[in-house]
């Protein structure tokens, strides 16, 4: 029965004061634009961001933030965890709330790939900018990782089939699912959802998924893995819940003090992510090595 | 009983009663499928819904289909497509949903899908400013399937059909959720 299946590196030289961060809170944070990223050639390089689309200031630092790391890891994409657009739809929103914030990201090549969230409408899945190619779910691939973006709004017989389907054919070397609602999550205003983790974890067991990407709950938190799955939730890229985090044992660390987005590189075997806060600091960071019995 | 005896009492039902859950069910798929041709008819002549970097457009295309959409079915009411037979055969579909440990996963995920309280008709549009519902895909499983560009929603306690591309609503039943 595979259960560990993922080798938790700590960066070297880490030291005691450093593993004090792992305790959920934002009190101690190393601060500075330091990348903790190791630049591999030909890595698969992203960011991550979730529930982003308010519009407001906090929104517009984060972005900025993105675009100082940006200068030192050149991410060619961005996961966009759902909750895009909140509240009205016109275009003066979508203008605001997504394409003045990103604007020079965008400009410099950085492609964004949306999943839906509950307070996105399904219509912007034909919103080319979100990269959905017109569908509530759909799948890319980027060197050795294959993505699979999924509705959790709507996670129905017809899109676990479409999933069984995709995930069987990939031969990637990481499979990497994103969606909105968490199956793992300790914020104290959603939690976990059952319901949707009765349906949809077998699968991802069962084909073997590396990592699991969520938004949601307005926090940040990295889970334990769970069936050998890692699950990371990001959903205070423009919106937060502030110590709205209520950490379990299953809690591998958290921060919930204010908004944060993520980077990722992905090299051969190993998937190393920084997760930053609005300020620069790096609130969380490491690699998960994949191990044979997964590859 | 004997295999022959329970095959000859199958035959007997079948001939003679209709099992009125399976009918209701065949006449729900019959009104759905009227209202897809409807869908079909009235796209013609509407541009089309490929991806565009104009928000406009798509709202554009959005409320122009509704408007067809209302046009076409000024006269439709509540119970249109859930008669009450077929919203008797639902409330069995959720009851069996809800069965068993699936009843504690359901509520819990309605009760963290960020639940609205909205009263919504047919042929009203679904609020743009309002979180759409997460549906638990228990109760998907347990439903008929609907063809693509329509949906099942729960907003409050009611279970609603939404067509996805007009953003409106088809038909609802209201106390679906207890």
């Amino acid at each position: 029965m595979r259960r560990s299946v993922f080798l938790l590196l700590l960066f070297r030289g880490i030291s005691a004061a450093a593993r004090a961060l792992r305790t959920v809170a934002g009190e101690q944070q190393s601060i500075g634009p330091a990348l903790k990223l190791p630049l591999a050639p030909n890595s698969v390089r992203l960011a991550i961001i979730g529930d982003t689309g308010t519009g407001e200031r906090p929104q517009f630092e984060v972005a900025q933030q993105m675009e100082t790391f940006r200068r030192a890891f050149a991410f060619d994409f961005v996961l966009m965890l759902g909750d895009n657009i909140y509240g009205s739809k016109t275009p003066e929103d979508f203008k605001k709330k997504f394409e003045r914030p990103y604007e020079t990201l965008r400009t410099a090549g950085a492609k964004f790939y949306a999943c839906l969230g509950n307070h996105d409408d399904t219509s912007e899945r034909l919103y080319q900018p979100f990269n959905m190619g017109g569908q509530r779910y759909y799948t890319f691939k980027n060197g050795n990782v294959q993505f699979f973006a999924l509705d959790s709004n709507y996670m129905d017989p017809a899109q676990l089939e479409w999933l069984d389907r995709q995930l069987s054919g990939s031969g990637a070397m990481w499979k990497i699912c994103y969606f909105h609602h968490p199956l793992y999550s300790h914020g104290k205003f959603h939690g976990s959802d059952l319901d949707l983790r009765a349906r949809l974890e077998p699968m991802l067991v069962k084909y073997k998924v590396d990592v699991v990407l969520n938004g949601h709950e307005h926090v940040y938190e990295r889970v334990k893995p769970q069936q050998g799955i890692y699950y990371f939730v990001l959903g205070s890229s423009g919106e937060l819940r502030p110590h709205n985090l209520n950490p379990s044992p299953d809690t591998e660390k958290g921060f919930d003090t204010d908004r944060a987005f993520g980077l990722i590189e992905i090299a051969d075997d190993r998937f190393h992510f920084q997760i930053i806060s609005r300020a620069g600091a790096t609130v969380d960071s490491g690699v998960l090595q994949k191990s044979a019995a997964k590859s | 009983m004997s295999p022959a005896t329970l095959l000859f009492g199958l035959s007997v039902f079948a001939q003679g009663d209709v099992n009125p859950q399976a009918a209701a069910l065949q006449d729900f798929e019959k009104r759905i499928g009227e209202y897809v041709s409807l869908q079909k008819r009235l796209q013609k002549g509407l541009p089309s819904t490929k991806p565009t970097a104009e928000p406009q457009t798509i709202l554009d295309g959005q409320h122009e289909f509704a408007r067809k959409i209302r046009e076409a079915r000024s006269q439709a009411q509540q119970g249109s497509i859930f008669t009450p037979e077929i919203s008797k055969e639902f409330h069995r579909l959720l009851g069996l949903a809800r069965a068993g440990s699936n009843d504690a996963h359901i509520k819990k995920s309605l009760e963290r899908a960020e639940p609205v309280r909205l009263t919504l008709h047919v042929n009203d549009a679904y609020p743009a400013n309002i979180p759409l519902q997460s549906t638990p895909p228990t109760i998907l499983m347990n439903l008929p399937r609907l063809p693509a560009g329509l949906e099942y929603r729960i907003a409050g306690h009611a279970l609603v059909i939404r067509d996805t591309v007009a953003n409106i609503i088809v038909d609802l039943i209201p106390d679906a959720i207890p």
